[in-house]
């Protein structure tokens, strides 16, 4: 028999359920009532990370600080991607800082959430005829909440965080799945501006198959190339060379010899 | 002081041969020279004149000319004024000689301005990419390299009405003035 929460609504967007994989049968009764707890914690600690491309970087102070105080929301600033659930790209985003964002992306875990501050992550904004900028950041990574504006003020930025928080609540904000089930589009669009050897240390492919987010999207063209032109990842040499302590190692040996 | 070390300045330029100088404030001198005559009278400047400081290299693509025109800013703390040397340069083959031997930080302006405009310079220590280091396509500041065409070809246009935009326009929000009826729509410029 199958239980009432896995048939699929048509049209409405699924749920997320925290820590079930689909196809397992859920017994537990308070299921439903534990996933809504879990939605509503995480909607409530969010650490966020943000990469300050652009202009709009000056606005995140006093959203941040005492006046508009995002703490109140539940969301602090995070130093390492590692640890963070919201990566914030405030303004432009330029082609050669675009692989630092994707390569950033890449490090955090899920679930993530993706906000793109400023006109330039929609569209480009002014740089909209730059050949150094990236026009939408959309094409790269899949992005939760766009906040417009040239640049937004403390407000709206908070008002799309709310709105970021909302959708993390009642379970719509799965954007971060989409980078797993799609990874060959995002991939395509990267190869596009980067090159055919473009790669990043992440297993993207492992991952989608870790958080069983693996589809039919998930492989195609663009990763047929990636595989081509994969290098092994090799841990880096570690080495010292600090000159000035050589030099006075080098003499301190010597100096101990002739005593 | 100033004032004295100003006016020789101004009379040792007018006593070489070659060179054009017009002042065009009190602390600023424009010279123009012929592009050979360039090194010599950087030499000059900077061993006999106390212009110590490169500021800057700037590159103008006069395009029409078929020329390059590379502008030195030299700085001197003594008189406190500033020299403007300017130079042109056939656009092709676009090639000069470095002044790195003068100058030290001639270095990375000419790296920049090799990389921007294309201008190989001779004796120059490293012409290797500086800042664009994944471009491939050609020097970006030249007045040929179209831009535009660039951009539609490597990048994809946000579609004006996507999805998420629907949810805006539901609780009230939107695109106030369509594209098309915008003062500076590239679609207006076009059509004119």
């Amino acid at each position: 028999m199958t239980h009432i929460d896995q048939v699929p609504t048509p049209g409405a967007p699924r749920p997320v359920e925290i820590g079930v994989k689909p196809g397992t049968k859920r017994t537990n009764p308070f299921a439903r009532v534990f996933d809504e707890l879990v939605r509503f914690a995480q909607s409530r600690s969010l650490f966020m990370l943000h990469y300050c491309t652009g202009c709009g970087a000056v606005e995140l102070p006093p959203a941040m600080t005492s006046r508009f105080d995002m703490e109140r929301l539940g969301i602090q600033p995070m130093v390492s991607p590692r640890q963070a659930d919201i990566l914030l790209i405030t303004g432009y985003v330029s082609v050669k800082t675009l692989k630092r964002v994707i390569l950033t992306y890449e490090q955090m875990n899920s679930p993530k959430y993706v906000i793109g501050i400023c006109s330039c992550t929609v569209n480009g904004g002014m740089y909209w005829q730059s050949y150094a900028t990236a026009k939408k950041l959309n094409d790269y990574m899949p992005v939760d909440i766009y906040i417009a504006g040239c640049m937004p003020r403390p407000e709206a930025v908070i008002e799309g965080l709310r709105g970021l928080i909302e959708n993390i609540r009642t379970g719509r904000a799965d954007a971060w799945k989409d980078y797993y089930r799609r990874y060959d589009h995002y991939l395509g669009n990267q190869q596009r501006l980067f090159g055919a050897d473009w790669q990043t240390p992440t297993d993207v492919i492992a991952e989608a198959r870790h958080y069983d987010l693996f589809g039919p999207a998930t492989l195609g063209a663009h990763t047929a190339l990636l595989e081509q032109h994969q290098r092994p990842l090799e841990a880096l040499e570690m080495r010292i060379e600090i000159p000035e302590l050589m030099r006075r190692r080098s003499r301190s040996d010597q100096g101990g010899t002739a005593q | 002081m100033t004032n004295e070390l100003t006016t020789w300045l101004d009379t040792l330029l007018a006593e070489l041969e070659g060179i054009r100088v017009r002042r065009t404030s009190r602390r600023r001198l424009r010279v123009d020279v012929a592009s050979d005559a360039l090194p010599a009278l950087l030499e000059l400047l900077r061993g006999r004149a106390s212009f110590v400081h490169l500021s800057a290299i700037s590159c103008v693509d006069w395009i029409d000319a078929g020329q390059f025109e590379l502008v030195y800013h030299c700085w001197s703390y003594e008189i406190q004024s500033l020299v403007s040397v300017h130079t042109r340069i056939p656009r092709e083959p676009g090639v000069y000689i470095s002044v790195y031997d003068i100058y030290r930080p001639a270095a990375f302006f000419e790296r920049d301005i090799h990389e921007m405009f294309g201008v190989w310079f001779e004796g120059s220590p490293d012409l290797s990419r500086f800042i664009l280091t994944e471009w491939d396509g050609p020097p970006p500041m030249r007045k040929d390299f179209d831009s535009e065409a660039w951009v539609n070809q490597h990048f994809d246009w946000q579609d004006y009405h996507p999805d998420w935009l629907k949810d805006l326009e539901t609780r009230g929000g939107g695109i106030a003035v369509p594209p098309d009826e915008q003062r500076f729509s590239r679609r207006n410029v076009d059509e004119t």
